[in-house]
């Protein structure tokens, strides 16, 4: 009886990988076997070549080990016992050999990939960079929960969502008013800390036009969950047109209003804020500030309920 | 001097008031009702059965390093299961709570967690794992065996070996406390800087977190000390160096490890706990701090921490193979090698914690390349088990299939283990579950060492096997579990899901976290099956009683005395002539030959020291989480008093006469002998001399047929 | 392998009947060198610490050590330290001897010397204090107190260990326990005066220099 009841769950179960296996086939959902951007592409490039090297290795092993355990299981008479056997130089160099030989050819590609994709200097842009046009330079600032994204060649800011021109290098300089969290573009770019009073970098380009999940990547405290936002790469045209509706907006963002913006919101509706004009070297007098000890600290036990929190924030209207 | 907190403070209670117990909390409440009941009960069969004195007499009080051990076991078991409960919370939160349109209760917009609460469940989960689970079981088998394996009476130190075990006690107190007064830290096991500065966490939770986690490691500093001096100074006439056992050597260098790395720990925490109650600023981000400090300063200790519990599994493996094998170890010399290796490389690579944290690319890739030098090592210890099976004699008992299990586990991890150490390809999956699959790969390396070790070790401790079908059911229920959780995170890790999230956006994601889901309910059965197995071992306990050498194929020093083993371990100590002493003497024919005369042997008194200074650094942890000052100082006080009258009275032990020792001797021989009048059809490996090397292969049940489920009825 | 160095298992010697173990002072003097192992590490922590928060934006815009170290004043603790060191190893060297009174007057000089450093310790912290320069200063300012009170607190626990030692030597006279502890307490203050130098010269010496 206990047999069947095993092999049931062994049909179920088989039955619920195979059917995630078939999904493998939609490879969008996979964004990292899917990159959209030369950043995520090389991070992909090396991905494979590891997972080619170390796989044949732990493949073979585990075939060997399966090999073992068939041939010298007791009372199956199929390979020779030797009770004293212990000990072989060959093997004893074969089994050092390999796992050496493996971790220095992987070596020199962690040595090479590091530098290519290095988020202060990533040689696959900046190698090919002087034909693709001038690079956009974005600032990003995380607060407690959102993303302000300003873009200093535009004197503009836009919060919770970013676009940027396909075929165009971007930088990025990063930081945080409040706790470290992570920045990252599943099929755009890896992951790279924000962190208040600091400085991170990072770049990317691309040459597809789309829609990609921006998400924060550490965690942060109560809103880190809904702390994402969308990323579009958008054609030169589409990009210029953009720039012009968010420098139409009304709102603005100076030192002032962006202490109102740095408080504790949880964007659970993913609201996203356009700001014609910012005022200049914002992001480098954030950092002075939280340097000199600014800080936007969060109520006593803000997020115990959260329906209730919810309602008291749009409540404020600030939703 | 001291920093002023949030809510109110007053010089009797702290911070402690009513409203911090969270008794309108719709899943602490009843759990908190649960506890009572379940504490009343237990307290009144004891008191039914008046077992108080036994309790207090035989265990608590003991200083003997096999009941500290098989303490340490059941803490961690217990811990275990609270960490598995935790694990359970978290998945079912996260499909719950997957894309907008999901409902949400309790105060949750989605799911039935709220963010804060989330973050308090798994912070406790890794916490609990890491170093209140698998941290107090190696800890507990490295107490049991490592003294019999070199052949000690008792540990170098009884009185502080019954110290470790209960200041980790109280570090499990308090982390239980945690749940019913107050809250537990959000801001995951290794803490984040600066969210767990008082501005970002005013709660109690954080300062739960840090005094849990110094209690333990100065429990798991007092318990490193004494298994080295043990190892060092107690080993039995002629047992070399090259001829301890391997487990032995693993312990050894997992000890060194634990003994220079967790200062690093308790001076991090230590320096966060300056920040929260002086008001310092050792890693804000304003006035000069350096939060990048705490991220180094914890993964120093962090990153050795993780061979500190992978070595000992390694040990547990390495013993496990060649006793089930039947023959010795391949390169014994090598696997030394590679664990002093693994430990002295773990201090190199620390960095890979962070590579997103945007060092330089030339430090990025020294820690990268140190961080795959560890996979040399490693690989160089799963080849030398492979060829141990080489030539062998496999017998698929449950302790081999858990063991088979950890070297499969290890295999995926060190695969997954090696992409995480390229910069290149960490930077796409830093943070994502893919990495908690990856060190869940490797940390079930640990568990499955762990129960294959329960499996194989219970016998020497407690005189009968375990029921092999039900661990064998265990076995492979917690290995479809297993696969059922991790091979769909593994997936979610590629398609870009980040860990933490009480929110899962992504409702293509659903399919996956449906599966994970569905393996927490096959690991649910395989905790039940390890109920049962209790059960059905303990109820046939008397038809599963083994000698000395439970499995007929043991090889170590360990084996040669009974089953249980007596309080004094060897009556008169061994001499040792080999490597593998039990199995030479075996193969000799000499494995029952029993000394000729007893002499008068010296052992350690009880005592109720240890139990008390548990009790008072659990207060004291308390105390100073609540900020109760006049506690602490009080309970601080009454540690030092305590251990200035230990040192008064200090400790002249006993003596066991040759004519006592005698007695208790011979009956042991009596059961012994009665055992393999009883058992002799089935495995009467140690009744014919050199038995066990001998071919006898017709009186070997067949494969998969469980030894004790044989033709007893 | 096991079979090639083992003795002829019809002679070799199987239990050792007269097997007494270990030297149990050297056992405990071995354990405690294993935890003063630890208690270094734990220095080591701390100087690295030190070493992150002394660059000179990590006192933000509060004093520096050169502006608040005077190593005059520190010179005479570390006088006061050696010099206890020194009736310390004066009382072992009469333990040797077996003299009493020798070591009792060792133990004597070694507590009232450790306790003059305490003492300037604590004036030192208190002047600190007053001229505004606490842990809640700057980060510099907290890795220093921090390190060095930390070495404090090594003196005090010692000091009271000194007591009691004291009281044990008095009514107990020289046992195994006894002469196991004054060992290792030895240990223990010759470590604290080990790092003492290191506090001496890389924070005060330095921290005054730079």
């Amino acid at each position: 009886m206990f047999k069947q009841q095993a092999k049931r769950l062994v049909a179920w179960g088989g039955a619920a990988l195979a059917g995630l296996w078939a999904s493998v086939a939609n490879a969008s959902i996979f964004w990292i076997f899917d990159p959209h951007g030369i950043m995520a592409k090389t991070n992909l490039q090396y991905m494979i070549i590891d997972v080619a090297v170390m796989g044949a290795i732990v493949g073979l092993t585990t075939l060997l080990v399966i090999w073992f355990m068939w041939k010298y299981s007791k009372g199956k008479n199929r390979g020779k016992y030797d009770a004293h056997w212990s000990h072989s130089n060959v093997l004893e160099v074969v089994v050092w050999g390999i796992p050496i030989i493996a971790v220095g050819f992987l070596s020199y590609f962690a040595y090479k990939g590091t530098f290519e994709i290095n988020p202060y200097n990533p040689t696959v842009i900046t190698k090919h960079m002087a034909p693709k046009g001038d690079p956009i330079h974005v600032d990003v600032i995380a607060t407690d929960w959102q993303w302000l994204f300003v873009y200093p060649q535009y004197h503009m800011a836009v919060a919770n969502e970013l676009v940027l021109p396909t075929h165009t290098p971007v930088f990025f300089r990063l930081t945080s008013t409040a706790v470290t969290s992570g920045f990252f573009i599943p099929q755009l770019v890896g992951m790279i800390d924000v962190m208040p009073g600091m400085r991170t970098k990072n770049a990317l380009e691309s040459d597809r036009v789309g829609e990609y999940q921006g998400i924060a990547s550490d965690y942060a405290g109560a809103g880190t969950s809904w702390m994402t936002f969308k990323t579009k790469m958008v054609t030169e045209a589409d990009f210029q047109n953009w720039v012009a509706k968010v420098q139409a907006s009304p709102k603005t963002m100076d030192y002032a209003s962006f202490n109102r913006f740095a408080e504790p919101y949880i964007n659970v509706n993913h609201h996203v804020v356009y700001f014609s004009h910012v005022e200049d070297g914002i992001f480098d007098h954030l950092i002075m500030e939280v340097m000199n000890g600014k800080t936007w600290p969060l109520p006593p036990a803000m997020t115990e309920n959260m329906v209730a929190y919810l309602q008291k924030q749009a409540a404020e209207h600030r939703d | 001097m001291l920093v002023q907190v949030p809510g109110g403070w007053n010089p009797l209670l702290g911070r402690l008031a009513l409203d911090q117990i969270p008794y309108t909390n719709p899943i602490l409440a009843p759990l908190f009702v649960a506890v009572v009941i379940g504490a009343i009960l237990l307290i009144g069969l004891i008191t039914y059965y008046h077992k108080w004195g036994y309790l207090w007499k035989e265990w608590l009080t003991t200083v003997d390093h096999k009941k500290l051990g098989v303490m340490y076991i059941i803490l961690g078991l217990v811990m275990l299961f609270r960490g598995f409960v935790d694990g359970l919370m978290i998945r079912t939160q996260q499909v719950w709570a997957n894309g907008p349109q999901s409902s949400g209760v309790f105060g949750a917009e989605h799911g039935y967690l709220t963010p804060f609460h989330f973050g308090q469940v798994y912070s406790a989960h890794g916490l609990i794992m890491i170093l209140l689970a698998a941290t107090p079981l190696l800890v507990g088998f490295m107490n049991i065996i490592v003294p019999i394996q070199v052949g000690a009476r008792d540990m170098a130190y009884p009185y502080l070996n019954a110290l470790g075990l209960w200041i980790t006690a109280a570090a499990v107190g308090l982390i239980m406390a945690s749940l019913f007064v107050g809250d537990f830290a959000h801001n995951g096991w290794f803490g984040y800087a600066p969210i767990f500065e008082l501005q970002y966490s005013p709660g109690v939770g954080v300062d739960y977190w840090i005094w849990t986690l110094e209690l333990t490691a100065l429990g798991t500093t007092l318990g490193g000390i004494n298994l080295i001096a043990t190892i060092v100074k107690m080993r039995a006439p002629g047992m070399t160096w090259f001829r301890l056992p391997i487990f032995t050597w693993a312990s050894l260098s997992a000890n060194i490890i634990a003994l220079t790395s967790f200062p690093a720990l308790q001076i991090a925490l230590a320096l966060v706990a300056c920040d929260r109650y002086f008001g310092s600023h050792f890693f804000t981000a304003g006035y000069g701090g350096n939060l990048m400090l705490y991220t180094n300063l914890f993964w120093i200790w962090g990153h050795p921490e993780v061979y500190f519990v992978i070595l000992p599994a390694f040990g547990m493996m390495s013993e496990i193979f060649p006793t089930f094998s039947e023959k010795p170890l391949f390169g014994y010399i090598t696997m030394v090698a590679a664990s002093f290796a693994i430990a002295g490389v773990s201090w190199l690579v620390w960095l890979h914690h962070f590579f997103t944290m945007g060092a330089g690319p030339d430090v990025n890739s020294f820690f990268s390349i140190a961080t795959m030098l560890v996979g040399i090592p490693t690989g160089v210890k799963v080849f030398n088990w492979a060829f141990t099976m080489y030539r062998g004699r496999i017998t698929y008992t449950a302790a081999m299939l858990w063991a088979i299990g950890a070297l499969f586990l290890l295999l995926i991890g060190g695969l997954t283990g090696m992409m995480l150490a390229i910069p290149a390809i960490n930077y796409m999956v830093h943070n994502s579950v893919f990495v908690i699959a990856h060190f869940h790969s490797m940390l079930l390396v640990i568990v499955y060492a762990i129960f294959a070790s329960v499996i194989f070790w219970f016998p020497k401790v407690f005189g009968f096997k375990l029921d092999e079908f039900w661990a064998k059911t265990m076995f492979w229920l917690f290995s479809g579990g297993t696969a059922l959780v991790f091979i769909p995170m593994y997936m979610l890790g590629f398609m870009g899901q980040t860990r933490r999230l009480d929110y899962v956006f992504n409702t293509a994601w659903h399919p996956y976290l449906l599966t994970e889901e569905i393996g927490i309910g096959v690991y649910c059965l395989s905790v039940a099956a390890f109920f049962v197995l209790l059960y059905v071992s303990i109820r046939d306990r008397v038809k599963n009683r083994v000698g000395q050498d439970a499995w007929g194929t043991s090889r170590s020093l360990e084996w040669l005395t009974h089953s249980p083993v007596p309080f004094y371990n060897f009556a008169v100590t061994p001499h040792v002539n080999a490597r593998d002493e039990l199995a030479w003497r075996r193969q000799n024919g000499i494995n029952e030959t029993q000394p000729a005369h007893y002499v008068d042997i010296h052992m350690p008194n009880n005592t109720g020291v240890a139990v008390y200074i548990g009790a008072l650094t659990f207060v004291l942890g308390f105390a100073l989480t609540w900020r109760v000052w006049w506690l602490c100082l009080v309970s601080l006080v009454a540690i030092i008093v305590l251990m200035i009258v230990r040192s008064w009275r200090g400790d002249p032990g006993y003596i066991i006469t040759a004519a006592e020792l005698e007695k208790m001797e011979r009956e042991a021989m009596r059961r012994q002998q009665q055992i393999e009048a009883d058992h002799l059809p089935q495995h009467g490996g140690h009744a014919v001399p050199g038995g066990a090397m001998a071919f006898d292969g017709q009186r070997v049940a067949p494969l998969g047929t469980p030894p004790s489920a044989g033709d007893q009825h | 392998m096991s079979a090639h160095n083992s003795p002829d298992p019809k002679t070799a010697t199987l239990w050792d009947t007269h097997y007494h173990g270990h030297d149990v002072i050297s056992t405990r003097t071995f354990g405690y060198f294993l935890y003063l192992l630890s208690d270094g590490m734990l220095f080591a922590t701390l100087f690295a610490a030190y070493g992150v928060l002394s660059y000179s934006h990590s006192y933000y815009n509060g004093p520096t050590p050169a502006d608040f170290v005077h190593p005059w004043y520190t010179f005479t603790q570390t006088v006061a330290l050696f010099l206890s060191v020194l009736a310390y190893g004066m009382g072992m060297s009469a333990l040797k001897k077996g003299s009493k009174a020798g070591v009792m007057n060792g133990l004597i000089a070694a507590f009232v010397l450790g306790a003059v450093f305490l003492g300037l310790d604590i004036h030192d912290m208190m002047d600190l204090a007053a001229h505004g320069v606490t842990v809640q200063t700057s980060g510099g300012a907290s890795a220093f107190i921090v390190l060095t009170q930390t070495h404090a607190a090594h003196i005090f626990f010692g000091l009271i260990w000194i007591v009691v030692m004291m009281f044990q030597v008095m009514s107990k006279g020289f046992t195994t326990d006894t002469v196991g502890r004054l060992l290792t307490l030895r240990m223990f203050w010759h470590l604290q005066a080990i790092i003492w130098v290191f506090v001496y010269v890389f924070v005060y010496l330095w921290g005054y220099m730079s």
